[in-house]
């Protein structure tokens, strides 16, 4: 297998200091459905901006489909499609002539293009809707013609950076199932961001955990689950004060079939455990001494989640962003919500 | 890149622009109505002022009309262009400014393509007024290649103003700047100059304002072309300027919307 993308110690440093990426290496394959899981802020845009050249890496290298992109940008831009996470389709416009517009961006000469368009637009079942106004569209319509927008040119890459952002849930599928007809059916390969655990965990091949610039782990989902090799406790206290819970809680942190204690105030106590569901009748057993009542306890598989907590510390959430991203970010919420 | 390719990328910026713009149809009735409120209006009310052998003098024409129609006609393309950043502002704040940069596309056809929907939009605007006023009564003394040579001047005058407030947009991050800025410009500009008011009918230090406002330069030519006739010596100056200011607006437009996608 080649590899498609290579990156090398990546970085970007914006002006006034912020370290949006920092340091990252990675390799994706040809073929491979390949995702960038992180909150917002973390620096998956920016990411996917060095990438296809819109924006210098402050250090580092990389290269898309063999070709440099700091010595090589234009035949870089060539090789590759790029849909940003904005829906910049043009509403004034039909989703013929967005089509049309990307195809004179590309200089694919006019009859070609008309075969082109016609081929993108069955790909994202848009045939029927070509001739009307892009304002007529649904959220998920419009993020369908962007896409077919990203494919005029016939890219073996493809970056899609949240291409879910703000859609419902049923629409998220539909465009799950597009995704997965363009690795099945024409073996492209696709470089996608989402914050969506859901997303990364039914789409993506291999997955890169990231946060604050900084790749935290990266394989396949399964792998990434499997490598928190212990089951998961969940457990509240309805009972107790502050510190009769403390010291319960560090009786229990060292029963030897408990790894690791985390606490998040969305969940609730959240212990890894090596002894399957016999450790709940445990637990119970162990804090039986104690002056403290649990409200509620379950046991479960180590999801995603699970494994965005281990490797960052938190559960993924909104970051504070700048406020023209602020701006930009409502803008596309107030446009997929059609 | 060979030089084809920017020309057609040019195009397909520029067929983009005035698309949205064929497409804005309150935008359109506005075109036309302003004009026509404008020209009824002041016409009306001054003609009654100016029917006078001193003040037809300073005017050049004993028609108060035909003396303002040329200062409309920039005036329109005053306000066309100075707003003409703020659509680089929208297409980053959409997103599309990328979409566009992630194309194969010579950088500089961004820019260009904008500035060329923004002269032929002038240049409509102007056409608007020039039937306007005909049917008001309004006579250009060199026919049809002097409207001819007056659009010219409009889409020339608008192409400057696009430039710079594309260069203004490519140092500001907000639209709403932008558009204060703008909306600071074009009052002045349009006080300072021989727009509306003649020249010798203005205290000195305002004359000596008026005489270097590259807008009077426009008016003056085109008030020569609409009302006197083919007197080069009084038009070529002029132009020649509004030339020069423009290869300098654009060439800074380019330069500073390169550094701001670099
Ligand atoms: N052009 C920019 N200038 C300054 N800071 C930026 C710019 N673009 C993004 N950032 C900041 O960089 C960080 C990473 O942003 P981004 O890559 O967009 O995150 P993500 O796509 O993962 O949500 C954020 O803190 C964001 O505010
Ligand atoms: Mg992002």
């Amino acid at each position: 297998m080649n590899n498609i993308i290579e990156a090398v110690g990546l970085t970007k440093v914006f002006p006034g200091g912020l370290i949006a990426v920092n340091d990252i290496s990675f390799s994706v394959e040809e073929g491979e459905i390949f995702g960038f899981l992180g909150p917002n802020g973390a620096g998956k845009s920016t990411t996917i901006a060095m990438l296809t050249t819109l924006i210098k890496p402050t250090r580092g290298m990389a290269k898309v489909t063999g070709i440099d992109i700091i010595k090589q940008p234009y035949q870089a831009r060539l090789a590759i499609g790029y849909v940003s996470q904005d829906l910049a389709v043009e509403d004034a416009l039909t989703g013929y002539e967005n089509l049309k517009l990307q195809a004179g961006f590309y200089h694919i000469p006019k009859a070609e293009a008309v075969k082109r368009i016609a081929e993108v637009l069955t790909m994202v079942e848009l045939t029927d809707r070509a001739k009307d106004k892009v304002e007529t569209y649904s959220g998920g319509m419009r993020k369908r013609l962007d896409i077919a927008c990203g494919l005029i040119h016939r890219p073996k890459l493809l970056f899609l950076d949240e291409p879910t952002l703000g859609l419902d849930i049923q629409t998220r599928r539909e465009i799950w199932k597009y995704i997965n007809h363009l690795r099945e059916e024409i073996r492209m390969t696709i470089f996608m961001t989402t914050h969506y655990m859901d997303e990364a965990d039914s789409l993506c091949d291999r997955i890169a955990i990231i946060d604050k610039g900084i790749i935290k782990t990266l394989d396949t989902p399964a792998t990434l689950k499997g490598s928190l090799g212990n089951e998961i406790v969940e457990f509240t206290f309805s009972r107790g004060s502050s510190s009769d819970i403390e010291t319960a809680i560090g009786h229990i942190k060292h029963l030897d079939f408990i790894e690791d204690i985390k606490f998040t105030e969305e969940r609730g106590y959240m212990a890894s455990v090596t002894n399957g569901e016999s450790s709940v009748p445990a637990i119970f057993e162990a804090i039986h001494d104690f002056p403290v009542t649990i409200g509620s306890i379950s046991h479960t598989q180590p999801s995603l989640d699970d494994v965005f907590l281990h490797y960052t510390g938190h559960e993924i959430r909104e970051e504070k962003v700048d406020k023209e991203s602020g701006f930009r970010n409502r803008m596309i919420m107030r446009r997929t919500r059609k | 890149m060979t030089r084809a390719v920017i020309f057609q990328d040019i195009y397909w910026v520029f067929w983009r622009e005035f698309k949205k713009f064929t497409q804005q149809r309150a935008r359109i009735l506005m075109i036309v109505i302003q004009p026509l409120v404008w020209l009824v209006l002041m016409g009306n009310s001054m003609s009654g002022l100016t029917r006078n052998p001193a003040a037809m003098k300073m005017l050049g024409t004993g028609n108060y009309l035909e003396f303002m129609t040329p200062g409309i006609m920039i005036m329109t393309a005053l306000f066309g262009g100075v707003f003409g950043g703020t659509t680089i502002l929208w297409d980053r704040r959409l997103g599309f400014l990328h979409k566009m940069l992630s194309a194969p596309i010579h950088r500089a056809a961004i820019p260009l393509g904008k500035l060329m929907s923004i002269g032929l939009q002038t240049m409509l605007q102007a056409l608007v007024i020039v039937i306007i006023s005909l049917f008001l009564g309004v006579h250009f003394i060199t026919g049809i290649p002097g409207v001819f040579c007056l659009l010219l001047i409009s889409g020339l005058f608008g192409i400057i103003m696009g430039s710079i407030s594309l260069s203004l947009a490519a140092n500001l991050k907000s639209i709403e700047t932008l558009m204060a800025i703008s909306n600071f410009l074009t009052m002045p500009l349009m006080l300072t100059s021989n727009a509306m008011f003649p020249v010798n009918a203005m205290p000195v230090w305002l004359r000596a304002i008026a005489n270097v406002n590259p807008l009077s330069y426009a008016v003056s030519a085109m008030r020569t072309i609409a009302t006197q006739g083919w007197f080069f010596h009084q038009i070529w100056l002029p132009v020649v300027a509004l030339l020069g200011i423009a290869m300098i607006t654009i060439g800074v437009s380019v330069k500073m919307f390169y550094r701001s996608v670099s």
